[in-house]
């Protein structure tokens, strides 16, 4: 146990599926040998099968305190990114050439999930079909089921905040991490015979930084801060208004990541009218999120009731975020004011050109 | 078993060399590592019902030439390429002290390891206890492997002499060796392995 936890909170009313969340994650950590498959930042179109493909029936967690066996995922299951035919269509003198992918029926059935295979299918029927996005990064679980099981304690939870890291230096690449997490968030690089995974932005984090993540969100829905700093936004969501959950909490491992489940359209009858009725089946955020999701979506409409009657809430305030710093508890310095001053160490391979055995921050990929 | 002199080492580098069958290969019993042992309640939850360590004896023979020794290991279990795991097979004998094999050593008691994978070559490394192995001494080492059928002949060769954490080899003097496999096609890696209970004998020929 960490004398402090640091936790995120992702608001789902927000979330408008641009993927800069793991753009930002991408450019700023997994553009390295071997990380060409690895999304750190995830955000994935519910229901869905999510990524990796069908992780939520690969097993791993705990289950009445027992580590419960899972599947290793493989870089086919996360999706390989797929290739485009840019020199035929841009250089290839045929004016008919299209832009195509490598997957599918121009690829022999192969390399079909991408890395986001199932974006905006959604569920339901028109006129009653529905959708919301879920985005997901490691959840720097209290209990982490990828740190118990390593053989080697090559995994770390820092004392400090809670932030979980694989030490590259001690990791064997045997990869009982990538089973034993039940949220599969673990990516293996074959390249460095390594598991690798979000670092919850650590070096950003250490100089008062929020995480890329958080910060490049255009829909302003992830706030950061600690667990028990009633000042902050995170105990607010969390333990005193209520109204944020784990994801799939009954894997046993305490993730600190939480979510404010979305508050779903009304369904609308055979004559188009809207209904009482959700259109998001109520059972299908159970299953996400627990059985107080219900307590959680009448909070919040009850919220809003009081506002459009022109009543005040300290809760919509919070998640409406009107300044937009207030979303990052202590860490709301600006990456450029820290990063010359402070090089940031990072747990890494070694640069040959780099005689100090640090790798620096890539001052050109501010996020 | 017994490290007999020769002349010169070099022809023995090769596993498929005549000298081997003369070498006086011993055969060693092999046992699954106990599933007490393994390090992590999910490693002993996850494996519980899926056997690991099923090779359960391994050819040895050796050869010196007073600067180099040489150890041929052969087994029957070739995996199929592709899996995320490789075949392998490990040489342990105790730097100093008297080390449990089973334990792998002991902070005071290290044990020095050449590990070989296939595809990957061989490492020099050192184990100080249960998941507790590091890479390990610069030695000169080298490794030579072919499949033939199901089987694997192995030969792995080091200076000869003794190190601050290089176990001592010396023409004349005894020793004692422990071997480990792993079967990748079995998802074997870490201490999911079959290993030889306890040191052998190793006696280097004057």
């Amino acid at each position: 146990m960490s004398k402090r936890q640091i936790a995120m909170v992702m608001d789902l009313n927000k979330c408008l599926g641009c993927h800069t969340c793991s753009i930002a994650c991408k450019t700023l950590w997994t553009r390295r040998e071997g990380m060409q498959h690895m999304w750190w930042n995830t955000v994935n179109t519910q229901p869905g099968s999510g990524t990796p493909h069908g992780y939520e029936d690969m097993g791993g967690g705990f289950r009445e305190g027992e580590a419960q066996k899972g599947y290793r995922p493989s870089e086919d299951d996360f999706g390989k990114a797929w290739d485009f035919n840019y020199d035929e269509v841009f250089h290839g003198g045929k004016e008919d050439a299209f832009l195509q992918a490598n997957y599918g029926e121009w690829n022999n059935g192969e390399n079909w999930k991408g890395p986001n295979w199932d974006e905006d299918i959604g569920g339901g029927e028109y006129p009653n079909s529905y959708y919301f996005y879920l985005p997901r990064i490691c959840n720097h679980c209290t209990h982490p089921a990828c740190l118990e099981a390593c053989p080697r304690k090559a995994i770390e939870k820092r004392e400090e905040d809670g932030i979980v890291l694989i030490n590259e230096e001690r990791c064997s690449g045997y990869r009982f991490c990538q089973e034993a997490c039940p949220y599969k968030k673990i990516y293996f690089n074959e390249t460095l015979g390594k598991s690798q995974k979000c670092i919850f932005c650590f070096p950003r984090i250490d100089e008062g930084v929020t995480t890329a993540c958080s910060r490049q969100c255009p829909g302003r829905l992830r706030f950061v801060g600690y667990l028990d700093d009633p000042d902050g936004p995170i105990y607010k969501l969390v333990h005193e208004h209520k109204v944020a959950l784990p994801l799939h909490s009954e894997y046993g491992t305490q993730p600190n990541v939480y979510y404010v489940p979305p508050i779903s359209s009304p369904k609308f009858d055979e004559d188009g009218n809207p209904t009482d009725e959700s259109r998001i089946p109520l059972d299908y955020l159970e299953y996400l999120f627990g059985p107080t999701v219900k307590d959680v979506l009448d909070k919040i409409e009850s919220e809003r009731v009081k506002v459009r009657n022109g009543g005040e809430s300290e809760l919509m305030d919070l998640l409406i975020a009107r300044k937009w710093l207030d979303l990052f508890g202590p860490f709301t310095k600006h990456p450029r004011d820290v990063v010359t001053a402070s090089p940031v160490r990072m747990v890494g391979h070694v640069e040959d050109n780099n005689p100090a055995g640090v790798q620096m921050w890539d001052a050109g990929a501010q996020s | 078993m017994k490290s007999s002199r020769v002349s010169n080492i070099d022809s023995y580098r090769d596993p498929r060399f005549s000298g081997w069958s003369k070498a006086g290969a011993e055969s060693i019993n092999m046992i699954p590592t106990p599933m007490a042992m393994q390090p992590t309640a999910y490693i002993r939850n996850s494996r519980a019902d899926m056997p690991h360590g099923q090779v359960s004896s391994l050819s040895v023979a050796s050869v010196h030439d007073g600067e180099t020794l040489a150890i041929y290991l052969s087994w029957q279990g070739v995996s199929p390429e592709g899996g995320d795991f490789p075949d392998s097979v490990a040489v342990a004998m105790p730097v100093k002290g008297n080390p449990m094999l089973v334990l792998m050593g002991a902070k005071d008691a290290p044990l020095h390891i050449l590990h070989w994978k296939a595809g990957k070559g061989v490492k020099s490394m050192q184990a100080a206890g249960i998941g507790l192995s590091d890479p390990g001494p610069r030695v000169k080492i080298s490794s030579e492997a072919k499949t033939e059928g199901d089987r694997w002949h192995v030969v792995l060769t080091r200076a000869m002499g003794k190190g601050a954490d290089i176990a001592p080899v010396f023409p004349g003097a005894a020793q004692k060796v422990g071997f480990a496999v792993w079967t990748g096609a079995n998802d074997e890696r870490a201490g999911l392995k079959a290993f030889s209970i306890d040191w052998v004998p190793f006696d280097v020929e004057a």
